[in-house]
């Protein structure tokens, strides 16, 4: 699905990115993790061609990002806790936008909106004003609008922005279940490790160079995390199996898993 | 003197025709100014205009005519600057504003064609709207809305986010670009009506006062143009009557009908 080939991406004179080579395949769910400046979002604007590589290639589907991009395959939730509160349109009319280049009749659109409402459970919701929506209410709308037009890759650029814990876990159960369901290739960016850990099927552990790509697994049971944020790290896991979700230090992880 | 009797007169039936069709205009316009919080390039295009209006009165060519070339051009500066030039949007309007200001000042300090057409720029005098203008005016709206008919999701769609809008195909750029050029041409052709200084006013009150009542853009545009349409009718006659400045009239009225229903609304709150 995606290929990155010695892709690095220089900014003002400031090394972004640095040699990043990565396969991603066909209906994987995948996390970036790492420090805040490792380069997460530059990775991220990068595969959506808003960036381009100071050298490196970039391909999804053996396409440049610009023309995958071009061809409506991809959905898009970038990285915001919120939007204006009086911006004057309906959670409906952010879920009909993704259908912007659809050539179908408007009736036809109404219907799918209404479909993808009901998909993300905010049936009853579609003519409240987007804006007065909470954070999690609004990302579900979000990402109803970025479903609708059925595309091959969602990238996600920190979704657990603004939302609290439970609705975090809820929105990442989702996420699982739209990626079994519709077997799309979901990319996202994410602060929280010991949350992503659970409903992903690989990690990018980015601090400019690339540390870790793998399963999560594996993640926890190298001393990948100690490089990747150049300090010793104490994680918590949120595991559904883990009832008092306990504090673990990395060389404990792999116990915790087995809870 | 009735309204009726008022009608009949030709320059006020001008008058109230152009302000009609401006109204209607800048209360579609006025949405997107407001959703892109675009009040302060408004007012940027608009003082841009005087610049453009002084190499008229320098040159002789018709100030309308360089007023609107200056107004589109230093408007796509500002966007150019604002989107590519990595300054935030208010640092290159505060730049171009007071450029095209002191520009202005400057150039007509040494052109001896000084009158007071100047005043009528500065602040509107809209019983000067001939058949022409309204010609102007009514071609400009038609191709406006056919423009927005067209873009009008679009356009919404990257006022709300201009990146996701990218994402899903949209040229942002395009469009971008041509807001600013249908906002700057309307400026200037709003100029005989509220002048060079209350343009931009008449491009932010309507979709400003009708947001305190309503939340859905579909509802606050209809609610703009009547409420625009009342204002212009009403500012006309009351400026007719008392011999006041039709411009400043204008926005007088649309400013206490805002502050009102902002009271209101608290009050009831």
């Amino acid at each position: 699905m995606i290929t990155i080939k010695g892709l690095t991406v220089i900014i003002d004179g400031k090394i972004i990115i640095e040699d990043i080579n990565l396969d991603i395949e066909d209906g994987e769910i995948v996390a970036i993790v790492g420090p805040n400046g490792g380069g997460k979002t530059t990775l991220v604007k990068t595969l959506l061609g808003f960036i381009k590589p100071s050298s490196g290639v970039v391909y999804i589907d053996g396409k440049s990002p610009k023309e995958f991009i071009g061809e409506g395959k991809v959905g898009y939730l970038p990285q915001k806790s919120s939007y204006e509160r009086d911006f004057p349109v309906s959670a409906l009319d952010v879920v009909m936008f993704g259908l912007i280049n659809e050539k179908i009749q408007k009736s036809q659109k109404l219907k799918r909106s209404i479909e993808y409402i009901k998909y993300v459970g905010m049936e009853g919701f579609e003519n409240h004003p987007f804006g007065k929506l909470s954070g999690g209410q609004q990302q579900r709308i979000m990402i109803a609008r970025a479903l609708i037009s059925q595309p091959k890759l969602l990238i996600l650029d920190e979704p657990s922005t603004g939302i609290d814990m439970v609705a975090q876990e809820n929105f990442y159960e989702f996420l699982k279940k739209i990626n079994q369901e519709k077997g799309i290739t979901v990319i996202m960016v994410s602060h929280d490790i010991g949350v992503v850990a659970n409903y992903v099927h690989k990690v990018v552990g980015l601090n400019r160079k690339l540390h870790f790509f793998g399963k999560p697994k594996d993640f926890f049971q190298t001393n990948v995390l100690s490089q990747l944020y150049d300090s010793d790290v104490n994680l918590v896991i949120h595991s559904p199996e883990c009832i008092t979700c306990q504090h673990f230090t990395p060389d404990k992880l792999l116990e915790g898993f087995k809870h | 003197m009735s309204i009726l009797e008022l009608l009949t007169t030709d320059f006020i039936l001008n008058a109230v025709i152009g302000g009609l069709i401006l109204a209607i205009l800048l209360s579609v316009l006025s949405l997107f100014i407001y959703v892109k919080k675009w009040s302060f390039i408004n007012v940027g295009i608009s003082h841009a205009a005087f610049g453009g209006l002084a190499i008229g009165y320098l040159t002789g060519i018709s100030p309308s005519i360089t007023g609107s070339i200056f107004a589109i051009l230093v408007g796509v500066l500002i966007g150019f600057l604002s989107r590519k030039g990595k300054f935030h949007e208010d640092i290159s309007i505060g730049i171009l504003l007071s450029f095209s200001m002191a520009f202005g000042v400057i150039l007509i300090s040494l052109s001896n064609n000084y009158n007071s057409d100047l005043f009528s720029f500065l602040f509107g005098n809209i019983l000067t709207i001939t058949r022409e203008d309204i010609t102007i005016l009514g071609i400009f709206t038609v191709i406006s809305f056919g423009f927005l008919y067209i873009y009008f999701q679009r356009l919404l769609y990257c006022c709300f986010d201009e990146e996701v809008a990218k994402v899903s195909g949209v040229k942002t750029d395009f469009l971008y670009y041509s807001l600013i050029v249908l906002m700057a041409i309307a400026i200037v052709l709003s100029i005989k009506l509220v002048g060079s200084i209350l343009a931009s006013a008449m491009m932010i009150l309507p979709t400003a006062t009708s947001s305190q009542v309503f939340w859905h853009y579909r509802n606050i545009i209809i609610s703009s143009i009547i409420v625009s349409i009342f204002v212009v009718i009403t500012g006309i006659f009351i400026s007719f009557e008392f011999n006041l400045p039709s411009g400043s009239t204008i926005v007088m009225v649309y400013s206490v009908i805002f502050f009102v229903i902002t009271a209101v609304k608290r009050f009831f709150k």
